[in-house]
């Protein structure tokens, strides 16, 4: 076999392989998007549940008429937002500190910061929800976003990035006569814009898909995030499995932030190329 | 003393909110666990101390040791799958040959984004045993249908595929920018020296993400053993495939037994300081040899 042919060979299996990898991530996502457009009167079962003949709103009607849709998306797209816009504030302004200020106990204190992530909150879960109790935040949506303003990963992450941004730019500042928190507000926050948007996507992905916190601490449904409210689908209706109707509540969870991924994905990038080109 | 707190203090008021968040949401319900699992308290009332009764009852509850052993299995499985699958599929969108690579980094990322919960339901019908996918594949290659979700045998497999699925392309991510890191003259120089690409792979390639690959491994243990969305959305009969994490849920807040919901949690509080001083010593050795 002459070297061409190998590297036709090769170049054929590396993207073979990938497009049936590709096809795995994405069967189940377009599978459930098109059951959720399937009249209740078509076959969902194996194969022909892929031949879509009347496509209908028709389950996201029966969805809508079943769980408070408009409250539970609310709630989330509260938390999601103020939880992102929360840690984005506080773990850059930790990170900052740590990466630019040399002050007793900084090496003691980050050490401590990552030491932090071995213990999970999780395993407190039971003093956790007397805590809140205590604190009124039951049934508020602020219980989901308080407890994690600041988390040892977000504040890593800046503190790796803002190392980086150049001391003399902050001399600069102070020269000018720039103070502590305008020089994190003037100098840092513009210049670290593609860490705050990588960590705005990894953020923003992880509150809305929140599960376990919305379901301790919120207890009413009009409470509820999405995430709570289409667990519970699968009891609602008895019997049979209404599974069109709990397919167009996943279609409803999970097409938006998909969305959002790709959006920001290009802010991203567009960030990034920005620093480039003036660095 | 306040001298220097003074001269330091824009610093230590920046960090201030992390260490209190910690104290109040981290720190003291750790610690509070830990004296709730002493006491039979049920959520409502005064705890009475019961010393570690809460621990026996522990040692000679099925349930438990059923959840314990699914969350191994979760984890072994989890480690092995996802360690392996990150790797190859990394190695392949690093490939010189692929075209099109933004393409596939964007879709071969796409499960990661989906929630575990609406993943799990569709996971749920796809498993279904009478109208799923997965039958129907079985039906056509001529096998026997499987009840994927009512059997004690089976309902392990669609948590552990879940698992394996969404959380893959996020360690592929990680595994990917180690691959940029590597020097493109390491390959270019074993290539003069005759090395095939097998070889390069497994003495460059792996060594030099090892580093790499023992963070995921941490990261990935510590996840594992919280495993709690896979398992509650689909659920198997009984505790055929509860989470330890599960267990300790169901046991509080829905028999509101808080003392032996807390006693489980310090035993996974345990089992993660355990295994992470066990992977640091590890790494502590390889550094020094």
């Amino acid at each position: 076999m002459g070297y061409k042919n190998k590297k036709n060979l090769a170049s054929f299996a590396v993207h073979g392989t990938l497009i049936m990898i590709s096809f795995i991530c994405i069967l189940p996502i377009l599978w459930m998007c098109l059951i959720s457009i399937k009249p209740t009167s078509e076959s969902i079962s194996g194969f022909q549940s892929i031949l879509i003949e009347n496509p209908t709103l028709s389950n996201f009607n029966k969805l809508f008429s079943m769980i408070p849709v408009a409250a539970n998306f609310f709630n989330s797209v509260f938390t999601t937002v103020m939880g992102t816009v929360t840690s984005l504030f506080f773990c850059s302004l930790a990170g900052f500190a740590f990466a630019k200020y040399k002050f007793p106990g900084r090496n003691f204190l980050f050490y401590f910061v990552i030491a932090t992530m071995l213990v999970p909150p999780e395993v407190g879960a039971v003093p956790l929800f007397v805590i809140m109790k205590k604190l009124n935040l039951i049934n508020s949506l602020w219980s989901l976003v308080i407890p994690r303003i600041a988390t040892a990963v977000g504040i890593f992450y800046m503190h790796q990035y803002i190392s980086d941004v150049p001391d003399e730019l902050i001399e600069a500042a102070k020269i000018d006569g720039c103070r502590d928190f305008g020089i994190f507000r003037r100098i840092i926050l513009p210049v670290i814009k593609p860490a705050l948007a990588s960590w705005a996507s990894v953020t923003l992905i992880a509150r809305w898909n929140d599960f376990f916190w919305p379901l301790l601490f919120l207890r009413k449904q009009v409470k509820y995030t999405l995430m709570v409210t289409i667990s519970l689908l699968p009891v609602s209706e008895g019997l049979s499995t209404p599974w069109p109707v709990i397919l167009s509540g996943t279609t409803l969870v999970i097409i938006p932030i998909i969305v959002l991924y790709l959006i920001l994905q290009t802010f991203q990038k567009a960030g990034m190329m920005a620093g480039a080109v003036k660095g | 003393m306040l001298k220097t707190l003074n001269k330091y203090k824009a610093p230590y008021l920046f960090i201030l909110p992390f260490f209190l968040l910690f104290l109040v949401f981290q720190l003291i319900p750790a610690i509070w666990t830990f004296y709730i699992s002493l006491t039979n308290w049920k959520g409502i009332g005064t705890p009475k101390f019961c010393g570690f009764g809460n621990y026996k009852k522990l040692l000679i509850d099925n349930m438990f040791w059923d959840a314990l052993g699914n969350t191994v299995e979760y984890w072994i499985t989890g480690l092995l799958f996802i360690l392996v699958l990150s790797v190859l599929i990394a190695s392949l969108l690093n490939s010189d040959l692929l075209k099109g690579k933004a393409f596939f980094r964007t879709v071969t990322f796409l499960p990661n984004i989906c929630a575990a919960i609406a993943m799990g339901l569709i996971f749920r019908m796809l498993f279904d045993e009478n109208v799923g996918l997965f039958n129907e594949l079985l039906v056509f290659l001529g096998l026997e249908k499987v009840p994927w979700l009512t059997s004690t045998k089976y309902s392990r497999i669609p948590v552990i595929m879940l698992n394996v699925w969404r959380n893959t392309p996020w360690f592929t991510m990680i595994v990917f920018s180690g691959l940029l890191n590597i020097p493109r003259d390491y390959y270019e120089a074993a290539t003069v020296d005759g090395a095939n690409k097998w070889k390069q792979f497994f003495y460059i390639t792996l060594p030099s993400l090892s580093n790499i690959l023992f963070f995921c491994s941490i990261t990935l243990t510590v996840d594992s053993w919280k495993i709690f969305n896979e398992s509650y959305i689909l659920p198997g009969p009984g505790t055929s495939n509860t989470s330890l994490f599960q267990y300790m849920y169901e046991s509080g807040f829905n028999i509101f037994n808080m003392g032996y919901a807390s006693a489980i949690g310090v035993i996974l509080i345990v089992i993660l300081a355990v295994i992470s001083m066990v992977q640091m010593t590890v790494k502590k050795r390889q550094g020094e040899l």
